[in-house]
């Protein structure tokens, strides 16, 4: 955490249940749970607009000002999403002290092009978007940036300068961002005549069967 | 050549129903971007390879693309001019089952806006209104 961790205010949610939490989506609202430190739960509401604004700069730390109640530090626990897995439909928080040792998920940004990749054919995937640090409330990064202009053929978990007090326990040949060769054969995307009616696949049950019927007749 | 299993259990099965939406392979995994499907729909093989061919053609060996959907369903008719009964007919296509919310194809390894073309030219091969989405948000 670069930075003070923003305020957010919130207000208290008496009535819960999905129609009343649909009723505040539309409002502009962002229905939310903040939990934890032998507490009881308090279900909450918060302004949509302002919460997905700072997620999306990756915060994961809010002070959370409940109406009638003390400023208190929470951590982003969960993000449920919409069937279409873009919006937003609640937030799970949970109360933290700045100190407090915690696991979160990071995202990672790559920064620059691996010369290896200007090769026709050679293609960048990132198996990993996002590392799983743990580290002090305090010490969250927004983000983990990744240098790949110096990259050969593998960057891997153990290739991150993470930042001080930051640490994994993801295995460090994890691959993180890799570079891969297609083939110009697969790359024209042969249009290879099909038989596919001819093919068939092979039939388990079937082939149960007649292994049956050979005992039986091996028996007889 | 278009997919399909290598076993299978049965060689027919029933036509099934599909509901609700998808709460499975609903967001990008693999890749950078992807296509997720709107509608429910039977997705046959070909036209999973369609799309497939349609998108290399125009990325030309730039980038990676993952189909998310096998076509594991087995879908039987009839032949022309044939009088009803005598049981099941063989199968004809093999088909992925949809739903809203699955994502149909990924692709890794190029920029936003090219990805954005090649989903577009899968979109047109794809029998579902489609739309180009992104990765998550992390936490």
């Amino acid at each position: 955490m670069s930075h003070e961790a923003p305020t957010v205010t919130a207000q208290l949610r008496e009535k819960t249940g999905s129609r009343y939490a649909h009723r505040l989506r539309k409002n502009g609202h962002l229905p939310a749970v903040i939990y934890g430190h032998k507490t009881d739960p308090v279900s909450i509401s918060v302004d949509e607009k302002v919460v997905l604004g700072y997620l999306h700069e990756g915060m994961h730390v809010f002070n959370m000002e409940v109406e009638g109640g003390e400023k208190q530090t929470c951590l982003v626990k969960d993000i449920q999403f919409g069937y279409l897995g873009d919006n937003v439909i609640h937030l799970d928080l949970t109360r933290v002290d700045l100190d407090e040792e915690v696991t979160v998920n990071v995202g990672i940004h790559f920064v620059g092009e691996p010369k290896a990749a200007k090769v026709p054919g050679a293609v960048v995937s990132h198996p990993l978007n996002e590392l799983e640090v743990i580290c002090k409330v305090s010490a969250i990064p927004d983000q983990i940036l990744v240098d790949v202009s110096d990259m050969v053929e593998v960057y891997t978990v153990g290739d991150i300068e993470l930042p001080a007090g930051v640490r994994t326990d993801i295995d460090p040949e994890t691959p993180v961002a890799t570079i891969t060769y297609i083939a110009e054969e697969e790359a024209e995307g042969e249009e290879v005549e099909v038989g596919d009616e001819a093919a068939e696949p092979e039939v388990i049950s079937a082939k149960d069967d007649e292994d049956g019927d050979d005992e039986k007749k091996d028996d007889a | 050549m278009p997919r399909m299993p290598k076993r299978v259990k049965f060689r027919k099965q029933m036509r099934g129903k599909l509901r609700g939406n998808a709460t499975r392979g609903n967001y990008v995994a693999y890749g950078d971007f992807g296509l997720q499907s709107l509608d429910t729909h039977w997705i046959s093989a070909r036209q999973i390879e369609a799309g497939r061919i349609a998108a290399q053609h125009f990325l030309r060996r730039q980038g990676k693309v993952y189909i998310r959907v096998f076509p594991d369903k087995p879908i039987s008719k009839k032949p022309l001019e044939t009088r009803m009964g005598k049981g099941k007919a063989d199968t004809d296509f093999w088909a992925a089952r949809v739903k809203p919310g699955t994502m149909l194809f990924e692709i890794a390894g190029v920029p936003e806006d090219t990805a954005k073309q090649a989903m577009a030219r899968i979109a047109h091969k794809m029998p579902v209104r489609c739309r180009f989405v992104g990765r998550r948000l992390a936490v």
